[in-house]
């Protein structure tokens, strides 16, 4: 392996991609607010793809001035699998905090719940309904049917100047980069799907069906 | 056939619920631990049994399951549990209900499509258990039963950012054991252990609930004053030097005496850090062994 390396999608592929995540994108976040009453504003996905060992410098030209992170990992299992990470700056979670916590009062067991632990999972949870409106939406498009594991947070105030890939050096990611808008809090996060090598093939064959149906 | 029995015999809870929330299949699991037979529930709505699970974090999640076929996660350490039913005996006598993490996900049709959703309950009382061991093994002191250094260092730094958040007082005293090695040498180890320990017990009766005693180190320990000025800090710290040594001590019928040396610091505009903090209580502290021991020394500020 050297020189070029040959590109994972063909330009076309790759067109076909971009117009998939517009369209789950799209529908995603108008399901998300009508069906949970949580007002998020996906804004049109940037795709591109990275070699896994890319990604932390990728990331750190794109979040700033953010240098800190916390990525929370979902596996994901159909025809297409992989992991998906969602990216948030450090300190998101606070703003995040309280759009999802107005109804935990009613929790009739009176605990106290220290803030550390409230936030990791307000992290969770929100990123659980988004990997999975995402995720659920892309599959749908391409007629896959997928599971999911539990979300977890594999970095917690990671530093991004100087950390190890998140994904193995060698793989590719998949970088969807949007911006999620709830109500009137801009928190910028960022969507990664590192596909399985097993399932690329897959997802290229799904991608070009995707499109015939439309012809 | 095979599922049947697997969905039966399983050590996890399993429900299947129709769209509208009634019971459709409650697994032997499920009534084992609730009580509550299929024969019971199945056709039931699910909220008429369990009217605490109609709350708007659960009806979400249904929605999300339902909508676009989404998972649902429910921790422990978020919710505890959501099916209250006893703990297992084992673990009765620490948790009131079975400690429960729960997955919620959607069942379909033939045509794919969603009419459905399935939980799963697993019990992981052990777990939460040895997790709550584990925390006080790291927090606490062996010997003494109070906070260890660990501990303090978190805590403390909790402490700073809220004060300097909500412009709060706090106040540290650093302690020390006046001649310490004199009672090891004299009158043994174990006189050592049980003087540590009985000083811990004075102090810990003359400090608030909302105030942590911290052993710092051998014969050193840290108070942590919080909502204390430097003033209100200077007199607490002179009546546990009074606890101390206005009481004899007695170990195996020896009667002995004991005191110790105080150092008071409080948190100023300057001071950032948790080192900022616990140099200037060491000063004081060093202030105190300076001026003869048995006695309260404070910065000024």
């Amino acid at each position: 392996m050297s020189g070029d390396i040959q590109p994972l999608f063909a330009d076309e592929e790759k067109d076909i991609l971009q117009e998939v995540m517009n369209i789950a994108f799209g529908q995603a976040s108008a399901e998300l607010a009508e069906v949970i009453d949580i007002f998020v504003v996906l804004s049109v996905p940037d795709i591109k793809v990275l070699k896994g060992s890319d990604l932390p410098d990728y990331l750190c030209k794109e979040l700033k001035p953010a240098t800190t992170v916390n990525i929370i990992e979902q596996s994901f299992l159909g025809k297409f699998s992989g992991q998906a990470l969602l990216v948030f700056p450090a300190g998101a979670e606070k703003e995040l905090l309280h759009l999802f916590t107005q109804d935990q009062e009613s929790n009739s067991q009176d605990i106290d719940i220290d803030i550390d632990t409230l936030e990791t999972e307000t992290l969770l949870e929100v990123g659980n309904i988004l990997i999975g409106a995402c995720i659920g939406k892309i599959a749908e498009l391409l007629n896959d049917v997928v599971a999911y594991d539990p979300p977890h947070i594999t970095a917690k105030n990671l530093n991004l100047e100087n950390c190890e890939s998140p994904v193995p050096a060698e793989n590719f990611a998949i970088s969807i980069r949007t911006m999620f808008r709830f109500e009137q809090q801009n928190v910028e996060g960022y969507l990664f799907l590192i596909a399985n090598q097993s399932s690329i093939d897959w997802l290229k064959k799904a991608l070009i069906a995707f499109l015939e149906s439309f012809e | 056939m095979i599922f049947g029995q697997i969905f039966e015999t399983i050590n996890t809870g399993l429900i299947v619920l129709n769209k509208d929330m009634t019971v459709k299949y409650w697994n032997r699991w499920m009534s084992l631990h609730s009580g509550i037979g299929a024969d019971d529930i199945v056709g039931k709505n699910l909220f008429a049994v369990y009217p605490q699970l109609e709350r708007a974090h659960f009806l979400r999640n249904c929605r999300a399951v339902l909508a676009f076929g989404n998972f649902g996660f429910f921790s422990q350490k978020l919710h505890q549990y959501l099916f209250p039913m006893p703990a297992p005996g084992s673990r009765a006598h620490e948790f009131e209900f079975m400690q429960q993490t729960c997955t919620m996900g959607p069942i379909r049709n033939e045509q794919g499509k969603i009419d459905g959703l399935y939980l799963s309950v697993q019990d992981v009382s052990d777990m939460v258990s040895y997790q709550k061991k584990l925390v006080r093994i790291n927090q606490v002191d062996y010997l003494t039963g109070v906070y260890n250094r660990n501990f303090m260092e978190n805590q403390l730094l909790k402490e700073i950012e809220r004060c300097n958040r909500f412009k709060c007082q706090l106040s540290l005293l650093m302690i020390d054991v006046d001649h310490f090695k004199n009672i090891n040498d004299n009158y043994g180890h174990q006189c050592g252990d049980a003087t540590l320990k009985d000083i811990t017990r004075r102090i810990s009766a003359n400090i608030r609930k909302t105030d942590f005693l911290i052993r710092y180190g051998g014969d050193e320990f840290c108070c942590l004053l919080t909502e204390t000025p430097h003033q209100a800090a200077f007199k607490v710290a002179e009546q546990l030097r009074r606890a101390i040594c206005d009481h004899p001590f007695e170990f195996n019928g020896t009667s002995y005496s004991c005191t110790i040396s105080l150092g008071v610091a409080s948190l100023g505009a300057s001071d950032k850090s948790l080192e900022d903090l616990l140099r200037k209580a060491d000063n004081a502290l060093y202030g105190a062994k300076n001026c003869g021991r048995n006695i309260v020394v404070k910065t000024n500020g």
